[in-house]
């Protein structure tokens, strides 16, 4: 009986044993099976179908493009004879108007974009127009004269061209060269308008990127995850432009519906509508892991899957106007590069600074954004101007933590009126800075221009303006690591409002704890000691 | 007095340790996660922190579940007896050399200030752990709260306090009489604990009473059943309780025996206590049983209550009824309880002045061929044999007893075996005195 009974316990023990030991054992063999990196490319929850539809029509059979075309508008006026209505959209939108209207935080109802927008890179359209135009898609907008209301003024062929031989010139106010002739080492040639309308179709990445990838007169130099290296980028690049893999169009994800195309840069949009999300492919619960996907709802798929933005062109992470003007012991004008070959110094602009491989800044954002137009009252001139204030906060259940460029710079504003200068740069006059270099002359012309009052005096504003990085996706395994954020010192370490654990504790509470285990030792160490000091006297007793 | 007790049972140590191993496994992961270091790695320690909690959660599901399915909760009720002498002792006593002002019982596991730390930690801290790791598991929770930062701040403070805790435990550990039998004791459930005289004799009779063939009644001062056992049931041929319990005495006799009964109740309200008195009963079906029959009463402060007392079968003996009937004046049902060897665990007094003994603990530990002489024991071998191997009951034994002083008595006995589970783990029974009646038996 008595061995029965032994035997019994021990196999009881074992059972315990392995009751206990087993789920542990497979819980540690099959977690590696079950994290996320192990999904083949994070794929599952793509809800995305290429277009496989073939052209809808061949253009080269049409008579109406077999005439010879004299000047691109008799192109548009081309298309037209046909697409008979789509002018009319075309003319809706901030493409062509290069503004919309929006309600401001003030309440006001009012139309704001390029026109009254003041950044801190070129600063602000105004009297520069004719050289900015050359990224409008219309034809001769030189200034506020240009007649909104021509359709045959509408550059249908600048994204419809599937050839990418269609070339603004640069100085040109969206028209381009009539002759061939070279700028700043480019030859231009004039393009064969013919056969470029009779190969028209969906616009590709050439026809997005030749403005877009040159946002502020160069390679990536606005956006930063915009740049020419995203015309045949690799999978490193970008995970869904990869020539070599999902080669997707800009069009494949910016979708438009009657010409209004998805996306918005906050650089010049405020409201929260016609977004385009990762979501609407990805879905919001992405990853085979939970607690991942709990993370969707306050981190936006840019903040973990862009870990660095210019890759490959370094970006403009600063320009500063108050440093213009200088001149060489000669009187000539200054132009510094670094060794990288990257513009530091002009006499013309200022100063600059160029990144490449950029880790982004962290803010909240919920969609809508606020920006400095034309006369608005700087508050605090002490402060540094925000170009665009993006709003949001960790309570704001729109808002989530987005990756951003922050473009910093300093540029003049009149200390009487309070408001940023919009100067007179570009032209061959004297009264334009790029000429003359004289800021009181530009910003009396610049001012006068725009309608707003200009006191004489000019002083230095210390500016960052936002630039949401969406672009330049990293594969997979590359995206950021749960420890990049959630430590002490990690990319989040500035954004507050919020608790992350990991990055934040209460130092009151973890004194407090530390001190509980303190005397705990302590009281434990004394109480140990003085048992063993009275052990003799124990015995004794 | 020190037993060997099977004090924690299996899923209590399964409990504990698995418990034990979850929270420290929590507290690691948990402090990487607070970037107090950094050990598995963020993800892995979020990852193993989430399985840890919900196995946990689960494990806990489980214990509350046995802790009131086994009665086990009630160890855990904080109470302030001798909270202040369990302080006194620590501070203090233990310096000196002073004994435990408490004992470890397998029904009181655990000093005043163990129950208090325990029940904290029951009923504060998991709690207060569970509820915030829960939060903290739902973003979609805490949002609407502002943040996880309060429940962050709490959940880290209860580890905090777990550490604190752990220290205490594991020091306090060293304090016992012999750190490495509790340690044992954790992983085999056994260990030697201090037994309460008084509570295992009143345990010892509660059970006797609910398992032993002696029939026990209790009656209000009226006269009417408050409670009885399985074994008076049986005698009176009836098989549900609630047919006996509120009704009056009377039920259980004949009319002619009725006036006796009432004569005996009389007597034991007024304080009298009454003992072995051979009677007549009238079981459920009428039919007629005899029982030797002791009564008596149940005090509440000062006030008597009721009558309460026991019955031993006897209708089987019918040729000792007679003589029964003049005997044991000055007898009482005596108790005793054996251990699977033969040794004695437990007596009553009553049983003590029958055996002419005066200190229990002159009997206690010792073997039943103490109480026999030569020619008996080899009866009473085969009677405890008989119990402990097959788990007989023996009921109206006539037999003989050797008493301390050397001279013999004569008793009837029954004897019952008493379980663990459903292990003999002994053998208990009652003896009536009957030494007298050979004496009047004679002067007749």
């Amino acid at each position: 009986m008595q061995n029965n009974s032994i035997k019994k316990k021990s196999i009881g023990l074992i059972i315990s044993l392995v009751v206990i030991i087993v789920p542990w054992i497979i819980i540690f063999a099959i977690n590696d099976k079950i994290t996320a990196d192990n999904l083949p490319d994070g794929t599952r929850n793509v809800n995305f179908e290429k277009d496989t539809l073939s052209k809808q029509a061949d253009h080269s059979k049409f008579e109406v493009l077999k005439q010879q075309f004299t000047s691109p508008e008799q192109v548009t006026e081309a298309c037209l004879t046909c697409h008979n209505e789509r002018q009319h959209e075309i003319m809706q939108t901030a493409h062509w108007n290069w503004d919309r209207e929006v309600t401001r935080t003030d309440g006001t109802k009012t139309k704001i974009g390029k026109r009254n927008i003041v950044n801190n890179y070129c600063i602000a359209t105004n009297t520069n127009t004719w050289k900015c135009s050359s990224c409008h898609i219309g034809f001769g907008y030189k200034d506020k004269t240009f007649d909104f209301k021509n359709p045959s003024k509408v550059d249908c062929i600048v994204c419809h061209d599937n050839t990418n031989s269609y070339e603004k010139q640069p100085l040109g106010s969206g028209y381009p060269v009539t002759k061939k002739e070279v700028f700043e080492g480019k030859t231009l040639f004039p393009p064969d308008l013919n056969y470029i309308a009779q190969s028209v179709a969906k616009p590709t990445r050439n026809n997005c990127g030749k403005c877009h990838f040159f946002g502020g007169g160069g390679d990536n130099v606005k956006h930063g995850d915009l740049s020419s290296d995203l015309f045949k980028p690799n999978k490193q690049m970008d995970v869904h432009m990869d020539t070599e893999g999902n080669n997707m169009a800009c069009v494949a994800c910016h979708e438009a519906d009657r010409h209004k195309i998805m996306g918005k840069a906050y650089s010049v949009s405020s409201a929260n509508e016609g977004r385009m999300e990762c979501e609407k492919c990805h879905s919001e619960a992405p990853h085979n892991n939970s607690t991942l996907n709990n993370h969707t709802a306050k981190v936006a798929c840019q903040t973990c899957h862009i870990p660095v933005y210019a890759k490959g062109v370094a970006t403009k992470m600063r320009w500063d106007w108050s440093t213009a003007g200088k001149l060489d012991a000669d009187g000539k004008k200054i132009n510094e590069h670094d060794k990288e070959g990257h513009h530091t110094y002009s006499s013309e602009k200022g100063s600059f600074e160029w990144k490449t491989n950029v880790e982004p800044e962290y803010v909240w954002f919920n969609g809508t954004a606020e920006h400095y137009v034309y006369g608005d009252v700087i508050k605090d001139p002490s402060k540094i101007l925000q170009m665009n204030i993006f709003f949001g906060d960790y309570n704001d259940p729109k808002a989530k933590i987005v990756p951003v460029k922050i473009h910093r710079g300093k540029q003049f504003f009149d200390p009487v009126n309070k408001i940023l200068i919009v100067p007179h740069i570009y032209g061959h006059d004297s009264t334009a800075y790029k000429t003359g270099l004289d800021w009181n002359l530009s910003a009396q012309v610049g001012m006068k221009e725009a309608g707003l009052p200009y006191s004489g005096k000019y002083e230095p504003i210390e500016t960052e303006m936002y630039w949401r990085i969406n672009h330049m996706v990293a594969e997979s395994d590359k995206a950021l690591t749960c420890k990049e954020c959630h430590s002490r010192n990690g990319r989040l370490k500035n954004l507050a409002g919020f608790y992350m654990p990991g990055r934040d504790r209460s130092i009151l509470f973890d004194i407090i704890g530390v001190l509980m285990i303190s005397f705990s030792v302590m009281g434990v160490a004394v109480h140990a000691l003085i048992r063993y000091i009275k052990r003799d006297c124990i015995a004794c007793e | 007095m020190k037993k060997r007790t099977y004090i924690y049972r299996r899923f209590e140590r399964f409990w504990h340790w698995t418990q034990a191993f979850l929270i420290m496994f929590l507290t690691i992961t948990g402090f990487e996660i607070h970037a107090s270091y950094e050990l598995f790695g963020y993800e892995q320690a979020v990852r193993l922190h989430d399985i840890a909690a919900w196995s946990l959660l689960i494990l806990i599901v489980f214990t509350i579940f046995w802790h009131f399915s086994v009665g086990e909760w009630k160890q855990y009720l904080p109470s302030t007896k001798l909270v202040k002498d369990q302080v006194k002792y620590y501070i203090t006593g233990i310096f000196q050399g002073a004994p435990h002002p408490t004992k470890k019982t397998a029904y009181n596991k655990f000093n005043p200030l163990q129950r208090l730390t325990y029940f904290g930690f029951k009923a504060i801290i998991i709690p207060a752990q569970i509820i915030t790791g829960l939060i903290y598991m739902f973003p979609s929770v805490y949002s609407q709260i502002g943040g996880v930062g309060v429940v962050a701040v709490i959940h880290t403070l209860g580890a905090f306090v777990l550490i604190a805790f752990l220290i205490a435990h594991l020091y306090l550990l060293t304090t016992n009489e012999e750190p490495a039998a509790s340690v044992a004791a954790m992983i085999t459930g056994w260990e030697e604990v201090s037994t309460d005289p008084a509570e295992e004799h009143q345990k010892h009779m509660q059970t006797a009473v609910e398992k032993s063939i002696a029939g026990y009644y209790r009656l209000d001062k009226l006269g009417k059943f408050v409670d009885v056992n399985d074994a008076w049931l049986k005698m009176y041929k009836c098989h549900d309780r609630e047919n006996i319990i509120g009704k009056h005495m009377s039920l259980t006799r004949e009319p002619k025996h009725q006036q006796e009964l009432s004569n005996i109740f009389k007597r034991c309200m007024q304080g009298e206590t009454v003992i072995g008195i051979p009677v007549v009963r009238k079981c459920k079906d009428d039919t007629i049983g005899k029982h030797i029959l002791s009564m008596n009463p149940v005090f509440e402060g000062t006030e008597i209550i009721g009558v309460e007392g026991f019955i031993i079968d006897i209708t089987a003996i019918d040729n000792l009824q007679n003589q029964m009937y003049h005997t044991v004046r000055n007898s009482n049902a005596g108790y005793y309880k054996l251990n699977n060897k033969g040794y004695y665990i437990d007596v009553n007094d009553a049983w003590l002045e029958m055996y002419k003994c005066d200190n229990r603990d002159n009997i206690i530990g010792k073997h039943y061929s103490l109480s026999s002489n030569q020619e008996d024991l080899k009866r009473f071998d085969e009677i405890f044999a008989s119990v402990i191997q097959n788990g007989t009951t023996i009921t109206s034994e006539v037999a003989r007893r050797q008493c301390k002083d050397g001279t013999l008595g004569k008793h009837i006995l029954s004897a019952n075996p008493f379980y663990e589970g459903t292990q003999i783990m002994g053998m208990e029974g009652f003896i009536l005195d009957i030494t007298q009646l050979d004496e009047e038996d004679l002067k007749k």
